[in-house]
Formats: C-alpha cells, sequence, structure tokens
C-alpha cells in the first residue's frame, strides 16, 4: 500500500464524519491480518519492530475512526483546527447552563439501584442530544463554518462525558 | 501525514516448510506442552503416558534436577529444596511475598534485595526466573523427544491479568532455558482459538476460567479469523477452594458436634465434591455421623461463589458492550468447570449449553500450540489473527502525585500512545519520569512500573519546552517508553522491566477500588490541580518582582505579598475552592503590574532589544 494521507483513505472510506461502520472493520481487519506481528514472529528483530509500527498505527487509526467523537475531533485536526485548546469563546452560555440542568437531574436520582429507573431515561435524553448534535456537526463541516463545527465538537464531548460519568455510576449501582 | 508503508492484503512472499514449535501452559500447579502432531494439536505426554507436569522442581544432593512427579515426592522430606507454584512469585518483592500469606517454606537469600528475592537451596541461589526456566527446560525436553527434532520457537501463555513485570519475567525465563519465544498469549485467549478453529467461524465467545483459586471471564468476538478481545475481568478470589470451604462449613455444621478436624472436613468436601461430578447424590460418614449430600444441595451450599461469577460474567458483557443473545459460544476453561453445578450455571445464566469437548485442564496448551504453529509459519498467513487487549490501563506520574492516563485498559495491542509534557520551572533542564499502571488518579494507588529522567532540556521558560513522552506496548503486552524534547531532539528511553510487580489480587482490589474512589479521586485532583496553578502563579509573581521591580508601584508589592502570604497558607490545608478563590484573588492584585511588565517588554521588542 501506498503511505495514505489519512486515517480514511487508510481504510478506504470517504473523509466525512458519517462512515460505514462495517467496511471500516472490514478493512481494519483485514489490514492487520497482513501487518501484525503474528506475521513476522519467526522473522528477524528489525521485521518485528517495524510490524509493532505498523500495527500500533493501524490500531490507533481503527480506534479513532470507530468512536464518534474521535472521528469528529479528527476531522477538525485534518482541516488545521486545534482542538486541543478551549477558549471561552468556544462555548456558549445555553451549553453551560444544559450541563448544569442534567448534572442536576443526575444528582437527584436517589442512591443504590433505586436511582438505575431515573438515570436510564437521562442516559435516553443526552444520546437523543449527542445524535442532534453530530447532525449539525455534519452540517456545519459541510457548510465549512469551522468556527461552529468546533464548538459542537465541545458540546458533543461535554455530553460524552457526562455519559461515561453516569455509566460509572450505574456500575456503582449495580456492585460491578 | 508520514505514515508508514503498510502492507496491501494478499502480497506476502511463501514461507520454507514445517518448523518445530509448540504451545506451553506454564501453570501454578501443572504445566502443559502441545504441538501439531498430524492434523491436531495435542498436548504431549512424558514417558509415562503423563500430559500434566506438576510445576514443581526438586533440587536434589546428588546435583540432579527433577521436575514434577518426581520432585512432588520431596515437597514433604525435603521442603527447602522442593519449590512448588513459583508463578505465584514472579514478578514479586519478598515483602510482598510473606504480605500475601503464601506457603513460604524456604530460606530467602539475604544477599538478594527485596525486589529480586531468590530461595537458598543446596543448588544454590535460586529466583523465580531460573526455578520456571527449570520447569520450561523439562518440557522443552519432552516435546524435542517426542517431535525428533529441536524446537524453533513457542508461545508461552500467561494469565490475562498478568501485569508487566510478570510477563517479563515469564519470558526471560523461557529466554534462560534456550526457548526462542514466538509470542506470550493470554490463557483466555489461548483457550478460545483451541475451540475457535474447529466450530462455528463467526460469533461471540465467552472464555469461562474457574481454576483453583481464580476466576477469569473474557469476552472476545471472532470473524473470519480475526479473534478480538472485548474486554476481560475476574476475581483472584474466586475458585475451586471456596466451593470446598463452604462444603466444609456445612459437613461440620450437618455432623453436629462429630469431632473432625477443619484439615479432615476439607479433605472430606474435596473428595465429595469430585465424586459428585460423576454421580447424583454421595453418602459419606464424618466421626459417627452418616450423611448424604446432593447435587441440589451442593448447588444450593455453593450459592455464594457461583453468583458472583455470574455478576463478573455480567459486568464483562457490560465492558464489551454486548447482550446475553450476543453470545455464540461459552468456553470452559479450569479444572473447577468440571462441576455439573457450575456448567448448569453458566448454561442457564447464558442460555446456552457450554462447550466440553476439550479438556479444560489442556485447552489453553491447545490453543497456545496452535498460535505457536501459525507463529513459525507452517500455516497460511490468513488463517486466523489475534487481536488481544491491555489488562491494565498505563500512564505516568504528573504534577500533584497524579496519574495521567496515557492507554487506557482494553486497548487493543500492539499500541503507541504519545502525550506532550511541559516544563514546571523556568530554567528547568531535566525532567524524572515515573511510569506506573494502575486505574486510580493517584500515584500512590498505582503500581510503580519504572523512573527515568530526561536531560539536558535547552534552558526556557516554564512552559516552554515540549517534551513528547510515548508508550509502546508490543504484542507481547510488553511495554517500553521514550521521551524527547521535541524542539531539540534530546531523547531519553527504557525499557520498562521492574524488579517487581502487581499481585493479581492486587490489581483486582485495585480495579474496584478504582470505581469506589471514583469521586474522592475527583476531588483530589481538583485540589492537586488548584495546587499546582496555585504555585505556578506564586513561582511566577516572585520572579517578576525581582526582574522588574521598577514598574510596580507604591504600596503594591505589599498588596502582592500579602496575596502570596494568604494563598501560601492555603496551601498548607486549604480546600480547592479556598485555593481557587485566593488564586484568582492574587491574579487579580497582580494582574496591573503584570500588565506593565507585558507592555515595557513589547515596547522594548519593537526597539530591537532581546527581551
Amino acid at each position: 500500500m501506498q503511505v495514505p494521507e489519512d486515517y480514511f483513505s487508510l481504510f478506504s472510506l470517504e473523509r466525512r464524519f458519517e462512515i460505514d461502520k462495517k467496511a471500516l472493520t472490514a478493512n481494519f481487519r483485514a489490514l492487520q491480518n497482513e501487518n501484525h506481528p503474528d506475521r513476522v514472529a519467526a522473522d528477524d528483530e528489525q521485521a518485528k519492530l517495524l510490524a509493532v509500527q505498523k500495527s500500533s498505527l493501524l490500531n490507533d487509526a481503527y480506534a479513532t475512526l470507530k468512536s464518534p467523537l474521535a472521528r469528529a475531533g479528527y476531522l477538525l485536526k485534518l482541516r488545521g483546527v486545534d482542538v486541543e485548546s478551549v477558549s471561552q469563546g468556544d462555548l456558549d452560555m445555553g451549553v453551560l447552563l444544559e450541563q448544569m440542568e442534567l448534572r442536576e437531574q443526575v444528582a437527584e436520582a436517589p442512591a443504590g439501584e433505586a436511582g438505575l429507573a431515573i438515570l436510564s431515561p437521562i442516559k435516553r435524553d443526552i444520546e437523543n442530544r449527542i445524535a442532534a448534535r453530530e447532525q449539525r456537526f455534519v452540517a456545519n463541516l459541510e457548510a465549512d463554518d469551522l468556527v461552529s463545527a468546533k464548538r459542537v465538537f465541545h458540546e458533543l464531548q461535554f455530553l460524552h462525558k457526562l455519559f461515561q460519568e453516569i455509566e460509572v455510576s450505574e456500575e456503582k449501582r449495580l456492585g460491578y | 501525514m508520514a505514515l508508514l508503508q503498510i502492507q496491501e492484503p494478499g502480497g506476502k512472499p511463501a514461507r520454507p516448510k514445517h518448523r518445530l514449535a509448540v504451545g506451553i501452559d506454564l501453570g501454578t500447579t501443572n504445566s502443559l506442552v502441545a504441538a501439531r502432531c498430524g492434523l491436531k494439536v495435542e498436548t504431549l505426554p512424558d514417558e509415562g503416558g503423563e500430559h500434566l507436569l506438576p510445576s514443581i522442581v526438586h533440587y536434589g544432593s546428588d546435583g540432579l534436577i527433577s521436575v514434577g512427579k518426581k520432585a512432588k515426592t520431596f515437597a514433604l522430606t525435603d521442603p527447602k529444596n522442593t519449590l512448588v507454584s513459583v508463578k505465584r512469585m514472579l514478578g514479586k518483592g519478598l515483602s510482598e511475598l510473606r504480605q500475601l500469606g503464601h506457603y513460604l517454606p524456604y530460606e530467602f537469600d539475604a544477599a538478594r534485595d527485596d525486589t529480586a528475592p531468590a530461595v537458598l537451596t543446596r543448588a544454590g541461589s535460586k529466583d523465580p526466573v531460573s526455578v520456571s526456566s527449570d520447569i520450561l527446560s523439562a518440557l522443552k525436553a519432552r516435546a524435542e523427544n517426542a517431535l525428533k527434532g529441536e524446537l524453533e520457537g513457542a508461545v508461552i501463555t500467561v494469565p490475562a491479568y498478568f501485569n508487566d513485570a510478570q510477563r517479563q519475567q515469564t519470558k526471560e525465563a523461557a529466554e534462560l532455558a534456550g526457548i526462542n519465544v514466538l509470542r506470550l498469549l493470554n490463557e483466555p485467549t489461548a483457550a478460545a482459538v483451541a475451540y475457535g478453529l474447529d466450530s462455528a467461524d463467526q460469533g461471540n465467545i465467552v472464555v469461562f476460567d474457574l481454576g483453583g483459586g481464580t476466576f477469569d471471564v473474557s469476552l472476545l468476538s471472532l470473524t473470519r479469523g480475526v479473534f478480538e478481545v472485548l474486554s476481560t475481568g475476574g476475581d483472584t478470589n474466586l475458585g475451586g477452594d471456596d466451593f470446598d470451604r463452604l462444603l466444609a462449613t456445612w459437613l461440620i455444621a450437618q455432623s453436629g458436634d462429630a469431632a473432625v478436624s477443619e484439615g479432615e472436613a476439607l479433605q472430606l468436601a474435596n473428595d465429595l465434591k469430585h465424586q459428585l461430578s460423576d454421580v447424583e447424590e454421595v453418602k459419606f460418614t464424618m466421626g459417627d455421623y452418616r450423611g448424604s449430600l446432593s447435587r441440589e444441595q451442593f448447588a444450593e451450599i455453593a450459592k455464594e461463589p457461583l453468583s458472583r461469577a455470574m455478576m463478573i460474567c455480567r459486568r464483562s458483557l457490560r465492558d464489551a458492550r454486548l447482550e446475553l443473545d450476543e453470545i455464540d459460544n461459552v468456553v470452559l476453561v479450569g479444572g473447577s468447570t468440571r462441576m455439573p453445578l457450575v456448567r448448569a450455571a453458566v448454561a442457564e445464566f447464558f442460555g446456552r449449553e457450554p462447550l466440553t469437548s476439550i479438556d479444560p485442564d489442556k485447552v489453553v496448551a491447545v490453543g497456545a500450540g496452535i498460535q505457536a504453529d501459525v507463529l513459525i509459519g507452517n500455516k497460511s498467513d490468513s488463517d486466523f489473527l489475534l487481536l488481544d487487549v491491555t489488562p491494565l490501563s498505563l500512564g505516568i506520574e504528573t504534577m500533584g502525585e497524579l496519574v495521567e492516563k496515557i492507554i487506557p485498559r482494553n486497548t487493543t495491542i500492539p499500541v503507541s500512545r504519545a502525550q506532550e509534557f511541559t516544563t514546571f520551572k523556568d530554567g528547568q533542564t531535566a525532567m524524572a519520569l515515573h511510569v506506573l499502571q494502575g486505574e486510580r488518579e493517584a500515584v500512590a494507588d498505582c503500581r510503580s512500573l519504572a523512573r527515568f529522567t530526561l536531560r539536558g532540556i535547552p534552558s526556557m521558560v516554564a512552559g516552554a519546552a515540549k517534551i513528547r513522552v510515548t508508550f509502546q506496548v508490543d504484542a507481547d503486552g510488553l511495554l517500553s517508553v521514550s521521551a524527547e524534547e521535541t524542539l531539540t531532539g534530546v531523547k531519553s528511553e527504557i525499557q520498562v522491566k521492574p524488579s517487581y510487580g502487581l499481585e493479581a489480587e492486587t490489581i483486582e482490589s485495585m480495579l474496584q477500588a478504582s470505581q469506589e474512589n471514583a469521586r474522592a479521586d475527583m476531588e483530589l485532583r481538583s485540589l492537586q490541580e488548584a495546587k499546582v496553578d496555585a504555585m505556578q502563579l506564586i513561582d511566577a509573581v516572585a520572579a517578576a518582582v525581582i526582574a522588574d521591580p521598577q514598574l510596580l508601584e507604591e504600596g503594591e508589592e505589599q498588596r502582592i505579598n500579602q496575596g502570596v502570604a494568604a494563598l501560601a497558607a492555603a496551601l498548607e490545608n486549604g480546600s480547592s475552592a479556598e485555593v481557587s478563590d485566593l488564586t484568582a484573588a492574587l491574579n487579580r492584585i497582580s494582574g496591573d503590574f503584570a500588565a506593565r511588565r507585558m507592555d515595557a517588554h513589547i515596547s522594548r521588542a519593537l526597539q530591537g532589544e532581546s527581551i
């Protein structure tokens, strides 16, 4: 394979947010099958080292494209947007209020398994919000509005983080 | 982007014909070796027809080293020279071993460092690596004898929860025995491979591994020959021994005041447990008491450990983001899965009969044998591929004794991840790096793997240097770390070879504690971060006052000093909110002075002077 330009072309995918997940996984596995260190386990150190590098790159690329949030960040990075730094201008007041509201709802869930019934619809709600934000992200990217796209990306980061925190709290209630 | 050349699917040179490679299950109690014999991969017996080699080494007075059954006969008569269960000692320090309360009838070599214990035998000082290597040598000899040729390589299995130190030492032991290690393979993954190739070529597989003292469960997906580990979990304090203990307690209660010792009751419990694997009901006598035990009764007695195992299965499903109805196959590993009640519970939970066609004691070795055959190049490349994961998160110490995770657990290996750090003080020319393994946020709660220092960083203001730290975990699960100052290219790297690692029980309790303590950790983190900010501000303000005293207005220095003093006091015992508030206050107090300095520097720069 020629030196690929980016992770999308590595897996023969179009450079866009909505991707064919089945094709991503199938292409990843086919490439990993050929480039994995297991294929050169009986060869010399040089070959092994190279295989580790190739295989690591494939794993990283796959993990980046598999996760919708990481994929969104990567798309922005490819467009030259610095997603690591967040300034206050990147966020609007409404988002902070939304976060506070959602977090209050989570905090109101009673301790123990009783709280699960409260948390479950909040999770569904957050999933819906994420889906709506993803659509906006796609639209912003298509319209070349990178400032709005970056803003939506940070909003997605907040929602994903909250979702993860709820999952941890659920696991605690389930005694995991 | 400078990506590497990636091999296109389907373009691979041919390899020469059959080469000898074996799979080795290096177990705590027993070890096995397996290899391809004709069409099938099978475990290899010794000359007496025994497949299991007890993992015991005896150093005899005649200079003879015996391994296995023969060594076992010396366990009672010559315990100091008979080493058992050394797998438990791999990667551990002596004080750690003593703390764990394992059976250690040995005399330890006082000349050795605490982190590298060795047992004094009549054949000299023996560390766990050299004892393990004696076991591996015996298996190598058995294989070369059976296969009539020289071994070219071996796949050696390790528990999925083995940490970096334990993996390193396993590999060292093999190298010491003159074995070329093709790969370290996780035991549950090996078990899945043993079944995966003969049965369905697609689907999600659960590997349920219940041994004498530990329980492991792994979830894998198999698609057209690619095994992908989705999650791995377990309890290092759950095994067949728990069933014995509960049954013994029940027996003592049943027999009333029948005079039997706890040891006798345990022995009887173990016997009855084994008998119930073949019959529905057993009769027994205990002192004067005569009784009977049915499978049903035993199931009731063993309810607690069983439901704990099922809880762990539920959690692993959740980690893997799978529903029960998405499970296609369940594989049983470990002697304790011979109990019908365990099989029934597994079948009920997963809604399907578990696969039992391969002996649960041999299945791991067989899987390793299959993998060895592929790795040495005997099978065509596209047959199958294993994509395994890291069992524990890896990270680096940052300011405030916190751990920044660089590779989270359950990440597919091999993996390479980099993160940038910067200097904390003006003129800092060296940076100490501390590599840690574990799930918690505080350094004290994680396992220290290695420390090294990057020197020769050019002197710059705080925050200007960019140090890129790269973690690389190879396909054996072994870690190496490198650090580079990206402006100048100054480099330092280390192969993480710690002298001892984490006890599996510690890992388990660390995982549990990490969830319980997530909240406490977050509070700690915000306090530590506030403290770091505060200290940086104090340093910066102090440096500015010394550098540009002429820019201070009347009384300003005094106000600034008061702000610094208040903040310094809060650093001693204030809450994160107090530290943050006083940091903000000091920022306000010193803000005008900072603005004046900035203006002065800019105008000087515009006049062409160096700042």
